[in-house]
């Protein structure tokens, strides 16, 4: 699927190397491995204050704290588009624990009920920041970064945002987590993007998004190369001319783009495994670079087990630092 | 009428050309018409799950559907009704067609989350069954579709916001068909039905324990339910040249945010997404056949539904104001997908559905809901209305087919 014109003109990471882009940034071009795979000093009530934070859970909380850089000069019309596994499994598994443990099964924090629905932390994201354009949840196992960038830029196109499109994707660490994922080691975080059309400025261009379903859990590999080829085939750039390529640690990503560009590397390498925010990272992975590729393209990819595979091409402008 | 001109985008008309509806009230669209049109109450005492310790137990489950061994409950739904929406269109070739599966929910496989916290709870984290930790993604309610399907060229993507998840979905199927960048789109919403959205619900006030009656002066709220509906949406040209039954034209829609409260809607925002979709859909006010209402029947959704309506309509005559909810249940995910295909069911066989369990009008949210029994209408343009937990808003405009599109 052939795009037109959309820039991201900025972007935010609250990652294993810590609470802002820049943290992420220069242990990424650092080539260093963080301290822990947990979001370090992370508290919700330390970052975000007491207010408003009582039953906030840590998916929300890492997606609130690090939208927040990206808001300031943005209108209320804003639109949010936030990739999310099933939110916060931990919040899930809580509240169907206190039906099962409590003297009545009802004895549940209603409070906290919204915590176990999917769409928890872009509209908590929405309320925070008084963002009151389109408010999306978007899912897709490691595609969920891409998919998300995918929606947001639809929604520039269509004219539904009638200003900048927040997008990106959150994972947490928990023990609940640890007890669904096989991953080694889990890591966490949330990266989020600034979108807007086309024209000055901005740290990179989105050149093509292509997405496919492998039919069997054995042809994830196939299913990506398709959308490799079409993401250069619609853009018309070349593959000689690819700079740097990111992983986002599922089946048969290496196989594809093993060979592909002059650098290659994979998210789960830098901050563990992310899982739905995967992709997201690898595309704050590309713009961690800055100035290093300008005019130079970049390649993030993804398999999922589910079946979606899925990649974006990004031209990078090389131009500021995350926030 | 129409879809509205944007610059610099094509501007196709996208069509409803089949339709999946795995319901409380019947499975597939002819028993689901059925339903409607008779004001069929799918409410009853839940079997899913063990309700001992509440003091009422009345939800609206998909009775007679038994999901395969391999699948959740809510993907098993979305299969099932992506199934039905490929026969209802009379079995098109999808697989060498590029397309879009877009599925919305509100609690993703929700009952698998309970299953493995009361295998936890009694023997440990080890004793979690992996059959069950592997499918409970929140991506594998679209992405199963499409390997059920054999789909490959295709982008399946989850599109979980809440209860607006369903007119969520069919609105990025239409942009994305409109836009050409898919020649069809599967899109529609699917929810489970469990114990932890029970007790949720039952814990914050929001359940009936009998029956729901929306807009009725004695309302004690929602009961939920589950299930799931598809629709298969296509460019015009391309449904036409495959000279396929069109059932109905997708006008537009609006998405917008409260962001202001975490449960309870706001009705200067829900008019304001109203507004938005009637403009996108390039359609009057006055044009508006009959509104399908997110219609909770809980307190504070009613009256500020209705005061939405009335901001937007006029106070003196708005249109005819239904929930189907009061048939269903509210479910979840699916319910403005299910609503949505009520709609098309609406312009196709000309009658409006009724809301049922309807004793007195509430003088506050004073509309006509169409009690008890279904009315037969003449029916041009029809609004889909959806509200969900965070002020996530999503209004979706759909137009009887008219060959020539007016304007």
């Amino acid at each position: 699927m052939t795009t037109t014109a959309t820039t991201i003109s900025g972007w935010s990471a609250i990652s294993p190397f810590g609470l802002g882009g820049a943290d992420f940034a220069a242990g990424v071009r650092a080539g260093r491995r963080p301290a822990t795979w947990a979001v370090p000093d992370f508290d919700a009530r330390e970052v975000l204050g007491r207010k408003g934070t009582r039953t906030m859970d840590r998916v929300t909380a890492l997606a609130v704290a690090t939208t927040r850089s990206l808001v300031p000069g943005l209108g209320e019309e804003t639109a949010l588009v936030l990739g999310t596994n099933v939110g916060s499994v931990k919040s899930s598994m809580d509240f169907a624990r206190a039906t099962l443990t409590e003297d009545k099964p009802f004895y549940v924090d209603a409070g906290r009920f919204p915590n176990a629905v999917l769409n928890c932390a872009a509209a908590q994201c929405g309320i925070w920041h008084t963002l009151k354009g389109p408010n999306a949840t978007i899912s897709g196992g490691r595609a969920t970064g891409l998919l998300a960038l995918n929606y947001a830029r639809r929604l520039l196109r269509s004219g539904r945002a009638s200003g900048a499109v927040l997008c990106g994707a959150v994972e947490e660490y928990s023990a609940e987590r640890s007890w669904l994922e096989n991953g080694s080691p889990l890591g966490e975080g949330c990266a989020m993007f600034r979108l807007e059309r086309a024209g000055g400025g901005g740290v990179a261009e989105v050149l093509a998004l292509e997405f496919t379903v492998s039919p069997d859990d054995d042809q994830a590999a196939d299913a990506l190369e398709r959308c490799v080829h079409r993401a250069f085939t619609t853009s018309g750039e070349t593959v000689e001319d690819l700079w740097l390529a990111v992983g986002s640690g599922g089946d048969g990503e290496d196989e594809v783009v093993g060979g592909l560009g002059e650098r290659r590397l994979n998210v789960t390498d830098l901050v563990g495994d992310t899982f739905a925010a995967s992709s997201a990272f690898g595309i704050a992975a590309v713009l961690a670079f800055g100035d290093a590729g300008a005019g130079r393209t970049a390649l993030v990819t993804a398999t999922d087990r589910d079946g979606v595979a899925g990649c974006v091409l990004l031209r990078l402008a090389g131009a500021g630092e995350g926030t | 009428m129409g879809a509205g001109d944007r610059a610099g985008v094509m501007t196709g008309r996208v069509v409803v050309t089949g339709m999946g509806a795995v319901s409380p009230i019947g499975i597939g669209v002819e028993a689901f018409t059925g339903g409607l049109r008779s004001g069929r109450n799918g409410a009853a005492p839940v079997q899913g799950f063990d309700t001992t310790g509440f003091e009422h137990d009345i939800a609206c489950e998909v009775r007679d559907f038994e999901e395969p061994p391999e699948a959740g409950r809510a993907s098993a739904f979305a299969v099932a009704a992506a199934r039905l929406a490929v026969e209802h269109a009379g079995r098109p070739e999808l697989r060498e067609r590029r397309g879009l599966v877009a599925i919305g929910s509100t609690m993703g496989e929700s009952r698998d989350i309970d299953v493995l916290v009361r295998q936890e709870l009694a023997n440990g984290p080890g004793a979690m069954d992996p059959a069950v930790v592997r499918r409970i993604n929140a991506g594998r309610l679209s992405a199963s579709i499409a390997r059920d399907l054999g789909l490959t060229d295709v982008e399946a993507v989850t599109v979980p916001t809440a209860c607006a998840a369903g007119n969520y979905a069919i609105g990025y199927g239409y942009d994305v068909v409109r836009a050409g960048e898919a020649d069809f789109a599967l899109c529609g919403g699917a929810d489970a039905l469990c114990r932890k959205t029970f007790a949720g619900f039952y814990r914050l006030g929001a359940m009936a324990p009998d029956a729901c009656r929306p807009f009725d002066r004695g309302r004690r709220g929602m009961l939920t339910g589950e299930g799931s509906g598809v629709l298969l949406l296509e460019g015009l040209d391309a449904a036409r040249a495959r000279g396929a039954r069109i059932l109905a034209e997708v006008l537009g829609y609006g998405l917008n945010c409260d962001a202001a409260h975490p449960v309870a809607p706001d009705s200067d925002s829900v008019a304001r997404c109203m507004r938005l979709a009637l403009k996108d859909a390039a359609v009057k006010p006055e044009e508006v056949d009959f509104i399908s209402a997110h219609g909770t029947a809980t307190k504070a959704n009613d009256v500020a539904e209705a005061r939405a309506v009335k901001q937007v309509f006029g106070a003196e005559s708005p249109p005819r104001t239904v929930s189907m909810k009061s048939m269903l249940g509210h479910t979840l995910g699916a319910a403005s997908a299910l609503a949505a295909i009520g709609c098309v069911v609406a312009l196709t066989e000309g009658f409006i559905p009724p809301t049922v369990n309807h004793v007195e009008t509430d003088p506050e949210c004073g509309l006509d809901c169409v009690p008890n029994h279904a009315v037969t209408a003449d029916l041009r343009v029809v609004q889909n209305n959806a509200l969900a937990f965070g002020g996530n808003n999503a209004v979706l405009i759909l137009g009887r087919y008219e060959e020539a599109a007016s304007s």
